[in-house]
Order: structure tokens, then sequence, then C-alpha cells
């Protein structure tokens, strides 16, 4: 089965995400409802999508989105698939995709950590690799990182 | 018979002598906290073999001379390494490797990683470089031997008088209670 058969097959089974064949064996499906996200990762896994190889996320700033990007991968058809759910980046909520995958949870709260999204059903959020955190979350795209050590660690530019 | 009591090896009348001896049988513990740790096997086997001048690995830092920091400090390894420091009998000495400990090299503007690793501990000589190579780490070794040698690697001492200097620059980052840019999660 090529990339295109399965973007039909994902178009008839599950309506309300668009999917879109891109280079060779690629896939990317974008989410039209971020609520329903849990239910359309299901599905995928249903069609042949068995393995959840990266969650991860993408700060669009000028376009107020998040968008959370779950890439997949199908051993039985050899198809990559990347599903992006963008949520508001003001009240970032999400659903978990614990219950399709479990190893989700240390991603999501890694992203939670770094992005500052709150995957809602996830039962540890806990703070992962920052010690003491209290700004904003440090991987947002307004976070001033150079500000930040500058001020907090001493850092001094080189001059030109 | 010469006896030497031990009030006068406080006083420091034989320090002389004993740190001719110290500065002969060093064992490191390294704190692999960065890319450096690649460039300390080839300087421990037999290419450059830095056992011959009397540097040999150790495990744990109750038994160690020197630390060796390599590479960059992300804020979670300084809190390490501060234990690891405070753990070690004196005298003791830190060597910083490579050019993140001494102004953050290429991570200067990072977010995790310190910049001037002596605001925390105070380090008796720098390798620069990135990496430096085991030429160099040895070079930086003969030297810290020969600072021992002339009674001048005394940044133990310093850690001591200016306890309260290191205890503020530990406690502005490991401790921090306010957000620094301002803003909340």
């Amino acid at each position: 089965m090529t990339n295109r058969d399965m973007a039909k097959v994902i178009a008839k089974g599950w309506p309300d995400a668009e999917s879109i064949p891109r280079y060779q064996n690629q896939i990317e499906i974008v989410c039209g409802n971020p609520d329903s996200i849990a239910g359309l990762l299901h599905y995928l896994q249903s069609v042949g999508f068995d393995h959840m190889s990266n969650l991860t996320c993408v700060d669009w700033l000028e376009e107020n989105r998040f968008d959370v990007t779950y890439n997949l991968w199908s051993y039985k058809y050899d198809l990559q698939a990347t599903v992006k759910a963008g949520i508001d980046r003001d009240e970032p909520e999400i659903p978990t995709a614990m219950d399709v995958w479990p190893q989700a949870q240390a991603y999501e709260q890694e992203i939670h950590e770094m992005f500052g999204v709150e995957f809602i059903g996830n039962p540890d959020l806990s703070p992962l690799f920052l010690h003491n955190w209290k700004d904003i979350p440090p991987l947002r795209k307004d976070f001033d990182t150079e500000a930040y050590s500058v001020k907090a660690f001493g850092a001094v530019r080189n001059k030109e | 018979m010469l006896k030497i009591t031990r009030e006068e090896i406080i006083d420091g009348k034989f320090e002389r002598v004993l740190n001719f001896f110290r500065s002969r049988s060093m064992w490191m513990l390294y704190y692999c906290t960065g890319c450096g740790a690649v460039e300390l096997p080839p300087t421990m086997t037999s290419r450059y073999d830095m056992e011959r001048f009397g540097i040999g690995p150790m495990a744990t830092p109750r038994q160690a001379d020197i630390l060796l920091v390599t590479g960059y400090v992300s804020v979670k390894t300084l809190k390490r390494i501060v234990y690891s420091y405070e753990q070690m009998p004196e005298p003791k000495w830190v060597v910083g490797f490579g050019s993140c400990p001494v102004n953050g090299g290429i991570y200067w503007n990072s977010y995790a990683t310190i910049n001037h690793l002596d605001k925390y501990i105070p380090v008796d000589i720098s390798i620069p470089g990135c990496m430096p190579r085991p030429q160099a780490v040895i070079d930086g070794l003969i030297g810290l031997m020969d600072m021992i040698g002339r009674g001048e690697a005394v940044g133990y001492k310093k850690y001591q008088l200016n306890n309260e200097w290191y205890k503020k620059n530990q406690r502005e980052i490991l401790e921090r209670a306010k957000p620094v840019l301002g803003g909340t999660k």
C-alpha cells in the first residue's frame, strides 16, 4: 500500500482529519478537532500505524498556535504518518494519548515542561529535566534564552 | 632521626615537602558532564599514558585529589558537582576542561548551562579548547603539578575563606525563588 492509497483510506474512515500524501512513504494528517485526537490516534492504530516513534510540539508564534505532532510508523506497510493537532497558544490543552500508547506519558511530561501544554488525563506532569524552573517554559518562541543566560549566569557576548 | 609533629605539618613548615609528594601522586575524579569525556580514554591508555606522570583515575570522590569537569555544566549537573567537590578530602584541586567551564563555550546563551564554573567552585587551572587534545590535557595537568609543587594551587583554601560568596552564587542558581525574566507558567 502506498501513501496515496493510505491517505484515501484515512479520508474515508476519518473525514474530520485532512490527510495529505507527502514524499515517498510519508503522510501528513492534520487533525481537525484536537479534542478528538485520542480517537483519531486509535483509528490510525487500527488501520496499521502500530508504533508511535515520537511526540513533539511546534510553536507557531505569529499564528498563536501550538502544533502537537505525533510521528507514527506502520511496520506493516512501511509508512510514516505525521499527525498534527493545532491548539490555542493561550490555553494549550489537549487530551492525552496514553490510552492508545502508554509510552506517550514521558513525552507528554517533557512537552508540558518545555512548552507548557496541558495533557488532560496524564497523571504525572511533574518537572522532568529542568531544575527549579520558575520562568515561562523555555522552548516557547517568546522565551529569550540569551537574555535569560545574561541575567541568570552572567553570560557575556563576544565583541565582533 | 627527624621527628615531624602534627603541629609542624599544620603550621606549614613541611608544606614544601608535602607538596612535592602530593604533586607526584594524584588521583583524578573525572566528572564527565559533556563531550570532553571522549578525550580521556586516549589520555589514560597506552597512547598518551598519563599514569607515567603519576596521575590515575579514581572511582569515588572520597579518595580523589583532582576533580576534572569535562565539558558544559548544566544546572542539574552543577548541584552534583558541588556535592562531589565537597565530599573530596583536602587538599583537592579542580581542573576546568574545555571552553565550556571557562565562559560557556558554544552553549553560552543556553538557558540550561551555567557560564562560569569558577563562580561556584574554585577552579585551579583551565584547559582551553573545544575539545583539548590529549597533549593539551597532559600539558594542563603538568601545569597543575607545577603549581602544586610551588604551592600556588590553593583553590580549596579559597573555598574555605570565601565560602559564603561561593555558597551565595550556588544558591542564586539552585534555589531560585523568583523568575529571572518575569512572567510565570
